[in-house]
């Protein structure tokens, strides 16, 4: 592979204009809101006012006498007639239905269904529906939920666990013991999440004449289709995504899994297409969008050289009441529970348990933001305990660029990396030294100025098998990506992508990788999202996987093409292959270029001159491949050691903050990130993600949280509460990339979608905690808020 | 709708605009910009009977000034306001607090009267009203009458206005030749542009190097903005350039009646109420020694 590719490359790593943006910028994009169909019911729903409580009666009387209203559905209904949402994990008593039964489980979660012909009627007639609760007191605190007996969010499970894993890797104790120094500590990062602008839609309708349960949803979920029919009691072959809506935003919380199976199931029973389009307040209280919320206790054992030995880490993370796929982002970072560092040995107990929160499901990363926090902090707390410069241990520990592929104690390979390199770069970017300078001149004024170093990795192109790691039951082994390009008689070619696209340009990059393998401009090629009956096989977009997947998937599939066109050009040639050179599209004698068959011809030949064809031969010019996961298809060892994603890619990012000590209030004023995904198939998307990544994850960092009172009552269902950055907040970047292609995919790429989001808080708490560094406090939980960092100037340990 | 159903009445004239009110029994609202009461009125926190629109009312756009008074029609947007050369030379505090209203966006929309008139404690143009001892003036069917931004903010979220009643137009005191004020506004909030957790507006006079008059409001911290008299009354007489005597600051605290919520406790409001009247009278206070 080629360290610097470029020069071989006419279309991949080229600045192109990514295509999607059109519609996006013209305001012609069809999302879930815009599909209107004739005679199309409307839903509201009927939100439980208390975080947990029995349900003793619902009263839909009122709200059924309104005029245009069509129907109220209850939790006791679908129960009757559908099965529970499954979500993966071996815990069968914890029954998760789309509208409470028989007890409420959080502030806001859903009791009833409005359906009426318009969404305002439905709107006012879920306010005359009765319900009679009777309160219960509710559990909120996750250390609490993990001790409890008595109080538990199911009942029928018989404690408030989910899930207790334990996972030793290495000669942990004995490293403890040969260690030079130890230290310990706790952080905890807040319950957070991606926000997107367009809330969650879905449209469903069914068709009776073929016995098909059309869907048009704001969905990027894995699993999606099989879910809904097997919760709805349908044929797997009965459910009909439609891909090509856009989704608008998402990074994981896209799951409306509850919204679907509600609009599939009543669409059925009223046979009338039903639509429901959560507004903001359901989205932030009850639509099932909150992420990770962690506490991590950890401990190190490193030697005086600031080497890093070995860690003991327990995370215990709170799922809410109903726990979708969150607990197992407790298991993708397994995968690089090390970051990039060599570390000898790793003790792991994750811990997932339910509390009477909503429920929390997979966000950017898929629960690496909250561990790269963790292990960053581990690294600048023994360079602090050491006295030694942050980047001089980081670099100590790096694995050097000459030792890829590199395994570490879980298991998982490295596939390449230089963060050497990669670190330093961003150091240039941020101009380190006069950064330095500027730090200590701003001290020498009496403010409080830091500088953050954090790197993080970016696992991408995951194969589930984290799943059986928390599930013996479930042996899946695979995560694979099918592509399909079709060529039609006049040559033009058409790719298809299987998946809906939330904004990660996969038609850019579907596009972008056929014309560089068949040699034909990217613009010119079409790219459509097929319905999922029609669909190659695919795992959706998730787990920074698409460059990955769907590249290599994609790549493949254009060389079956050019493999049939070799044969046809052999065939009418009368030349052996070895002796012919395919070259954009057309197919040469290479010892006489002079003679040779055009695209076109090879397209027509195929499609309609089938005297032209080798014996035997396939008609027409398309193909398909399914990708499997590099390094997939194995099932742990006996220690639990197994690879789980086979890319990652690697960031460093540079900070300088500084904290107005009257306030505690944070202020970035620079930041510089070295970036490094391997091959960057269009370098203005790869730029808008980690940009992009860097404005979310200073949102984890310093203002987003979903707060609950102790008494559970949701205190941020308004942006006014749940505070994300604004431009104003986000400062200019200075990024730099680096190309360290990975060997196991199509053209080195590797993926780019979560690393600014897994560096940035990391980084950012790094820097508040060099500023507050001479006052003799640092601040350990996320988001760092202003009255908790003026708190601890204040010398305050408790009532902040 | 979002909102529970109500009446719609677009009124073209203020006359228009206080008989819609009389008629309404006092379940009618007024809608001016919309940046607060759209939002409410789409939660079903507000379920008024009848929304009255006024943004067709030409009398109530404008800034006008006289020798000793800035007037702005309740219906001017925050927008207009804030590059207003009357406003920025002749009430330079509210100016400055237009700085921290919302954002473009809002602004664009939001009206000073809607800010007034809704009086949010937290809000930055009540705030500045109230340092400047603006008076706010209302009309009904009978006539109008003007109340002090003191006696206007009588609790949370409530106000002086009775139901008949439209806020027709906010009047500032202006600046005056010939007489030393300096202002200053601070304020904390974790991003650009929401509501202060802590916001204080300060206006000072000075004869030579002396305070002789001073107004402090602080917001954010009680159930109105509110202004400490023994507070001010410990600015006077004194030069300020050494920052503000710690006698004068220790008796924030016990002004203030702050609250606590998911954004800061009462304690760091009441620690940073006193911070920040610190920097705002200091800065007032060079600002006018740098002007004299």
């Amino acid at each position: 592979m080629n360290e610097h590719p470029g020069a071989n490359l006419k279309f991949v790593s080229r600045k192109r204009r990514v295509r999607e943006d059109k519609r996006f910028v013209t305001g012609t994009a069809v999302f879930a809101q815009d599909v209107n169909l004739p005679n199309m019911k409307h839903c509201a729903v009927v939100q439980s006012p208390y975080p947990r409580a029995k349900i003793l009666s619902i009263d839909a009387s009122l709200a059924l006498a309104m005029e245009g209203v069509r129907y109220v559905l209850t939790g006791d209904e679908f129960r009757a007639n559908a099965n529970d949402m499954k979500f993966g994990l071996n815990t069968p008593e914890v029954k998760w239905y789309p509208l409470a039964v028989d007890m409420t489980r959080y502030a806001g979660e859903w009791v009833a269904v409005v359906v009426a012909d318009d969404p305002y009627t439905a709107e006012d007639a879920a306010e005359l529906v009765e319900v009679d609760y009777e309160a219960l007191k509710p559990i909120i605190d996750p250390e609490q939920a993990y001790e409890e007996k008595d109080r538990l969010v199911h009942p029928a499970h018989g404690s408030n666990v989910l899930y207790d894993g334990h996972f030793y890797w290495g000669t942990v104790d004995e490293d403890f013991v040969a260690a030079e120094e130890r230290l310990s500590y706790r952080v905890r990062w807040g319950r957070s999440s991606t926000v997107p602008i367009e809330t969650f839609g879905v449209v469903a309708r069914w068709d009776e004449a073929v016995d098909i349960l059309d869907v048009w949803a704001s969905i990027q979920m894995p699993n999606y289709v099989e879910l809904l029919a097997a919760t709805l009691r349908i044929p797997l072959n009965c459910v009909r995504l439609h891909q090509d809506v856009d989704v608008g935003g998402s990074y994981g919380v896209k799951r409306g899994i509850k919204h679907s199976v509600i609009v599939g199931y009543l669409s059925r029973l009223l046979r009338a297409p039903v639509r429901m389009i959560e507004d903001r307040l359901i989205n932030m209280a009850s639509g099932d969008a909150h992420g990770p919320d962690r506490i991590f206790d950890t401990q190190v054992a490193f030697n005086r050289d600031g080497k890093i030995l070995s860690l003991k880490i327990r995370a215990l993370d709170d799922a809410g009441a109903y726990p979708g796929r969150a607990p197992f982002q407790l298991a993708k970072p397994i995968s690089a529970i090390v970051g990039p560092y060599k570390i000898n040995s790793v003790q792991y107990d994750a811990i997932s348990v339910l509390t009477n929160k909503t429920g929390q499901v997979p966000v950017r990363g898929f629960g690496q933001s909250p561990t790269n926090y963790m292990i960053e902090t581990a690294v600048d707390k023994v360079a602090r305990h050491l006295n030694l410069d942050r980047i001089e241990v980081r670099r100590r520990n790096f694995i050097n660029h000459d030792e890829f592929p590199y395994q570490i104690p879980s298991g998982s390979k490295y596939d390449s990396g230089d963060y050497h390199t990669v670190l330093q770069k961003a150091l240039d970017a941020a101009n380190y030294d006069e950064l330095i300078n500027r730090r200590d001149a701003a001290r020498a004024e009496g403010r409080l100025a830091g500088i953050g170093i954090g790197t993080c990795l970016e696992p991408g192109g995951g194969n589930n098998i984290f799943e059986y790691l928390m599930n013996p039951s479930a042996e899946i082994t695979t995560f694979s990506e099918g592509a399909e390009i079709r060529v039609d008689p006049d040559g033009l070619v058409t790719g298809v992508v299987g998946t809906t696209t939330s904004g990660q340009g996969h038609e850019t990059l579907v596009a972008t990788i056929i014309g560089e393998e068949l040699g034909i401009d990217p613009d010119d090629i079409r790219v459509v999202h097929a319905d999922s009956l029609n669909a190659p096989i695919t795992r959706s977009p998730v787990a920074s996987r698409m460059a990955i997947m769907l590249g290599s998937s994609t790549a493949a599939a254009a060389q079956k093409i050019i493999a049939k066109a070799m044969k046809i050009a052999a065939y009418n040639l009368q030349e052996p292959e070895d002796d012919l050179e395919y070259v954009d599209g057309s197919v040469f004698v290479r010892r006489d270029p002079v003679r040779k068959l055009t695209w076109r011809e090879i397209c027509f030949i195929a499609h309609k001159a089938y005297h032209k064809m080798p014996d035997d031969m396939e008609p027409g010019l398309q193909a398909q491949h399914v990708f499997q996961v590099p390094g997939g298809g194995q099932l742990p060892d006996e220690s639990q050691r197994v690879q789980i994603y086979p890319c990652f890619s690697f960031q460093a990012h540079i900070p300088y903050v500084e904290i107005d000590p009257g306030t505690g209030h944070v202020k970035i004023l620079d930041y510089a990130i070295g970036h490094d995904c391997g091959t960057m198939i269009n370098p203005d998307i790869v730029r808008g993600m980690v940009i992009g990544g860097l404005a979310h994850g200073i949102g984890a960092a310093l203002y987003e949280k979903f707060a609950y009172r102790p008494d559970g009552q949701f205190e941020s269902a308004t942006f006014a509460d749940y505070l994300m950055p604004s431009v104003y907040e986000v400062p200019m970047v200075k990024d730099v990339d680096h190309c360290t292609p990975s060997p196991l995919t199509s053209h080195g790429q590797k993926g780019s979608g979560e690393g600014g989001y897994l560096g940035a808080p990391a980084a950012i708490a790094s820097a508040v905690n060099d500023a507050l560094h001479p006052m003799g406090v640092s601040i350990h939980e996320l988001p760092m808020r202003s009255y908790l960092i003026e708190n601890l100037l204040n010398g305050g340990k408790t009532d902040p | 709708m979002k909102p529970a159903p109500f009446d719609y009445a677009l009124a073209t004239s203020i006359d228009e605009a206080t008989s819609y009110l009389a008629d309404g029994n006092g379940e009618a609202i007024v809608l001016a910009g919309g940046q607060t009461l759209m939002p409410m009125l789409s939660m079903r926190l507000a379920r008024p009977e009848l929304v009255i629109d006024i943004n067709g009312v030409d009398e109530l756009f404008g800034i006008e000034e006289t020798d000793d008074s800035v007037i702005i029609k309740a219906c001017t947007r925050q927008v207009t306001a804030l590059h207003s050369e009357i406003v920025k030379s002749r009430v330079p505090l509210l100016h400055k607090a237009m700085h921290f209203v919302g954002h473009f966006q809002t602004r664009n929309r939001g009206t000073i009267g809607g800010s007034v008139a809704h009086s949010d404690p937290a809000a930055e143009i009540p705030l500045a009203a109230l340092a400047l001892d603006s008076e706010v003036e209302l009309r009904n069917v009978n006539g109008s009458r003007r109340v002090a931004m003191a006696d206007y903010v009588v609790g949370p979220l409530m106000t002086a206005r009775e139901p008949d009643e439209l806020l027709v137009a906010v009047h500032l005191p202006a600046i005056v030749p010939g007489v030393t004020t300096a202002t200053s506004f601070h304020e904390v909030s974790e991003r650009h542009g929401d509501f202060a957790v802590v916001a204080v507006a300060a206006h000072l006079t000075f004869d030579g190097a002396i305070c002789t008059k001073a107004a402090v409001a602080f917001g954010g911290v009680d159930d109105t903005p509110v202004r400490i008299p023994e507070f001010e009354t410990g600015l006077i007489g004194e030069t300020l350039a050494y920052g503000v005597p710690d006698a004068a600051l220790d008796l924030i605290s016990d002004g203030i009646n702050p609250g606590s919520d998911q954004h800061a406790s009462a304690n760091y409001r009441r620690r940073v109420a006193r911070t920040l009247a610190n920097r705002a009278v200091s800065e007032a206070a060079a600002d006018a020694r740098g002007g004299a």
